[in-house]
């Protein structure tokens, strides 16, 4: 008879054993479904891991993985303080609108300086990613609402919110009518170092560090960690329960917000509406495959720029709809959450 | 004897990690009695009830229902036999009415729902008892007593003839009480059987028609309720644990440190859980308190470490007005809280020793900047109390999870009363049952700690269910019962038994 044993406390070394397992079942899983839709499994890989080898192909990856990278690290944050936000779809977009917002009133009303553009910008979207999380946050704090409901519900909210700006007051002008704002000038552009990888990755090992020194160092990341074991405990241990968590709620929607400017700023060049083809939700499945380890965060985030990368050669190549990779994506998901149960309980052999 | 029992339980035996809940217990129940199964908590009387009841499987022993050995493996498994349980919890849908309540999982109800049939079977159980309950109300709308008749209608309607009630008064006003009583006699005259477990004397001999005592797992007597008196199932119930003698040094009294006057505070119900509550502790002083678990006594330090709010009355330490001014600031002024179950609710066992050190300690200025923690002082510092308090870990570094219970109380110790205020003697300690499930040893040493600090010069709240305990290390007692300071004394002026009577007398679950 097999039985279920809950593991006294899991260690690191199994923990990473069990999700590096999870991530090849994922593509054992994959491969059998595709196999049976006829597709050419070693051409399909082959195609996928040729992202991974050429150059310029990888540089797209890591280009596409930015967005998710960043939310990802926010989601690092609100995860590791029992914070479920699923909402960091919504916090991009937010970022978006606030970096087009300093675009718009720097281009028609002059109100900023062309040297503190980019800085305006950052802080701008960190700041209305960060509120729309904080929403959820005072919410829960005040209300006891659910996190997980209203962040993602504001996600929608958030996508309609630009489809209106895009549509209505925020269009172009000079845009034959396309629903696309105006593009941004140079100087409102991440390109620094030549290609805006170079920017995006810049910008995302710094954040990396900064998460990590956040929950190794300063007494907010422990307050957050403590949070997200036991916030009985927390409470007992005289700690701002409350402020906490607006705090690192705000931090993490602040993040995501982050992803939004390098969105619009490094990746399109000016707000339209469905910028972001899901990166929120493709960083949750990142923060859950690093283990909420920051520095992790960045290659299991380019990897999944990958994905995205391989799923236009894909189209292109095996002639497969553009939702393959999110099949791909969803297995992998699955088997994490596989994992997430076997890290806990072990299967033993009884007599 | 020609009637044969509803139930007979036969040296039943459950183990739990730690601790023995059932020892060889022998229990029956026959036809047409009430019968109360009295002890404190912890005692077993739960755990045995849901062996019973198919929640739990008994490690050893043989159940037998209308004289026929059985074995029940789940709920569902004793609802056939005809056993069923109303829990302390309700276990109802707010949302939906009475009658969809009691129809809940009920086979005979059929596929179609027969609803005009199924009220009116419903009113009918009603009217039997007397209850007066509408069965198309919604159950959110319904009183407690109410819903705890919807409970027993659910139980009535499927024919049940051996009813368990857990508790049944704690949560109920006295006329509601008096009601569910005499519903539990007519019960009885239709030849149920009744098991009421309780811990309040005066139940026992209102509705019971015998009594079986249990004590830290065993029972320790049955007999009918016209045999004996209140003092001997006192006694019983409390029982006199082993002496094991301690030196406590004379220390002389010194300013008071505490003061707490008419305290009032709510409970995690909604009621009142602290009435009127007068107390004043000196430093270099010891204050036990008293009295059957939830009388108020952890709502008591609760509310004196902040974790609770006062809605009436003023605590004041050192002559200070701290009322309701919460964990933070009152830690600052040098208290210590060791909360009940400390192990699971002042620690965090997913993290390592060193980050339990921290805790609290991560505030202050020794160990932290403005913004950051400096980690590698609080792992010299988590060095030396593994090494004073002689914890049984190799490193700060393991998780907390890794130690025993007893390793893990003593690092809550060795936090709380080496850490506050940057090394100085803590000011007012608030100890709940840190004695609580550690074996003698460990128990020793959480005594000579307490009486060390009473000489140090810091004033003690001490909690604890054994009373001699409390007689031994206490310089002055307070009983609680139902919220309020039901005496006050020295330990050397009462006995034991005098003690113990006045904890049972009027008191609340």
């Amino acid at each position: 008879m097999f039985k279920l044993e809950r593991r006294v406390y899991p260690s690191r070394k199994t923990s990473g054993l069990v999700i590096f397992l999870s991530f090849l079942l994922a593509f054992f899983v994959t491969g059998l479904i595709f196999y049976f839709l006829g597709v050419n499994v070693v051409q399909f890989y082959s195609i996928i891991g040729n992202v991974f080898i050429t150059p310029v192909l990888f540089l797209q990856a890591v280009f596409r993985s930015i967005p998710i990278i960043l939310s990802s690290l926010g989601l690092v944050v609100a995860f590791r303080m029992g914070f479920w936000n699923i909402g960091a779809e919504g916090q991009i977009y937010l970022g978006m609108v606030a970096a087009t917002g300093i675009v718009i009133l720097h281009v028609f009303y002059d109100a900023i300086p062309v040297s503190l553009m980019l800085i305006a910008m950052g802080v701008a979207s960190f700041l209305a990613g960060g509120a729309w999380c904080l929403i959820a946050a005072s919410l829960k704090a005040k209300l006891g609402v659910n996190e997980v409901l209203t962040t993602l519900m504001l996600n929608y909210i958030a996508m309609l919110f630009v489809d209106y700006l895009v549509y209505g007051p925020w269009r172009d002008p000079e845009g034959w009518g396309f629903a696309l704002s105006i593009p941004f000038p140079d100087y409102a552009t991440l390109t620094f170092g030549g290609h805006p990888s170079v920017a995006g990755i810049t910008i995302s090992v710094a954040v990396a560090a900064l998460v990590y020194v956040l929950f190794k160092y300063t007494k907010l990341g422990f307050v957050l960690s403590v949070l997200g074991k036991s916030s009985e405990v927390a409470k007992y241990a005289g700690m701002s329960v409350g402020r906490a968590t607006l705090l690192g709620s705000l931090i993490s929607g602040g993040i995501a917000g982050l992803g939004g400017f390098y969105v619009v700023s490094g990746m399109i060049g000016r707000l339209r509406p469905r910028a972001s083809p899901g990166y929120g939700y493709t960083a949750i499945i990142v923060a859950m495959l690093a283990q909420l380890n920051p520095w992790l965060i960045l290659p299991a985030g380019i990897f999944f720029g990958g994905l995205l990368t391989a799923g236009d050669a894909l189209q292109s190549l095996l002639r497969l709809p553009a939702s393959t990779i999110t099949v791909f994506q969803s297995v992998i998901f699955l088997c994490i959450v596989l994992a997430e149960f076997f890290m806990r309980y072990k299967v033993v052999l009884k007599r | 004897m020609s009637v044969t029992p509803l139930v007979e339980l036969r040296g039943i035996v459950k183990k739990f990690p730690n601790v023995v809940a059932n020892d060889h217990v022998d229990f029956s129940l026959m036809p047409g009695e009430v019968h109360a199964l009295l002890g404190e908590n912890a005692a077993g009387k739960t755990t045995l009830m849901n062996i019973l009841y198919g929640l739990y499987h008994p490690d050893e022993g043989e159940i037998y229902v209308k004289g026929k050995k059985v074995k029940i493996r789940s709920p569902a498994d004793s609802i056939k036999l005809g056993i069923g349980m109303v829990h302390q919890s309700f276990r109802l849908i707010p949302v939906h009415t009475v009658w969809e309540n009691v129809v809940l999982g009920l086979k005979e109800a059929g596929f179609i729902l027969n609803k005009k049939k199924l009220a009116e079977t419903v009113k009918k159980v009603c009217e039997e008892y007397g209850w007066n309950i509408d069965p198309n109300a919604k159950v959110w709308q319904l009183s407690v007593g109410e819903k705890q008749q919807v409970e027993l209608l659910k139980l009535l309607i499927r024919n049940v003839d051996i009813l368990i009630l857990d508790e049944p008064t704690s949560v109920l006003t006295p006329q509601e009480t008096k009601n569910l009583f005499k519903a539990l006699r007519i019960m009885a005259e239709k030849g149920k059987g009744i098991i009421l477990i309780t811990h309040k004397l005066e139940e026992v001999f209102e509705v019971g028609d015998r009594v079986t005592v249990m004590r830290k797992g065993k029972v320790v007597a049955t007999k009918p309720t016209n045999e004996v008196t209140a003092e001997e199932l006192a006694n019983l119930m409390i029982g006199r644990p082993v002496l094991f003698k301690l030196e406590k040094p004379e220390v002389k009294k010194g300013n008071v440190v505490l003061e707490a006057i008419g305290l009032k505070a709510m409970g995690d119900r909604g009621v009142l859980a602290l009435d009127d509550v007068n107390l004043r502790v000196h430093s270099g002083e010891i204050l036990g308190i008293a009295g059957i678990a939830g009388n108020g006594q952890e709502e008591l330090v609760e509310v004196l470490a902040g974790m609770r709010k006062a809605h009436g009355g003023r605590v004041f330490i050192d002559g200070e007005d701290v009322t309701n001014k919460g964990v933070k600031y009152l830690i600052e002024k040098g208290v210590v809280y060791i909360p009940p179950e400390s192990t699971r609710w002042a620690l965090v066992r997913e993290m390592r020793l060193v980050e339990n050190v921290a805790l609290k300690l991560y505030r202050s200025k020794d160990f932290s900047s403005k913004f950051t923690i400096n980690w590698r002082k609080l792992f010299e510092f988590s060095k030396k109390l593994v090494e004073e308090y002689d914890i049984a870990a190799h490193s700060p570094s393991i998780l907390a999870s890794a130690l025993s219970g007893g390793n893990l109380q003593k690092v809550v110790l060795a936090r709380e009363l080496s850490t506050t205020r940057d090394g100085k003697v803590p000011k007012l300690i608030l100890a709940a049952y840190p004695t609580k499930g550690l074996d003698v040893a460990a128990t020793e040493f959480v005594q000579s700690l307490l009486l060390k600090y009473r000489s140090l010069g810091s004033a003690i709240i001490f909690l604890s269910e054994d009373l001699e305990e409390i007689m031994m290390l206490s310089d002055r007692v307070v009983v609680m019962s139902r919220g309020r300071i039901a005496g006050e004394f020295l330990p050397t002026e009462k006995t034991i038994e005098e003690v113990g009577m006045m904890m049972v007398k009027d008191s609340a679950a």
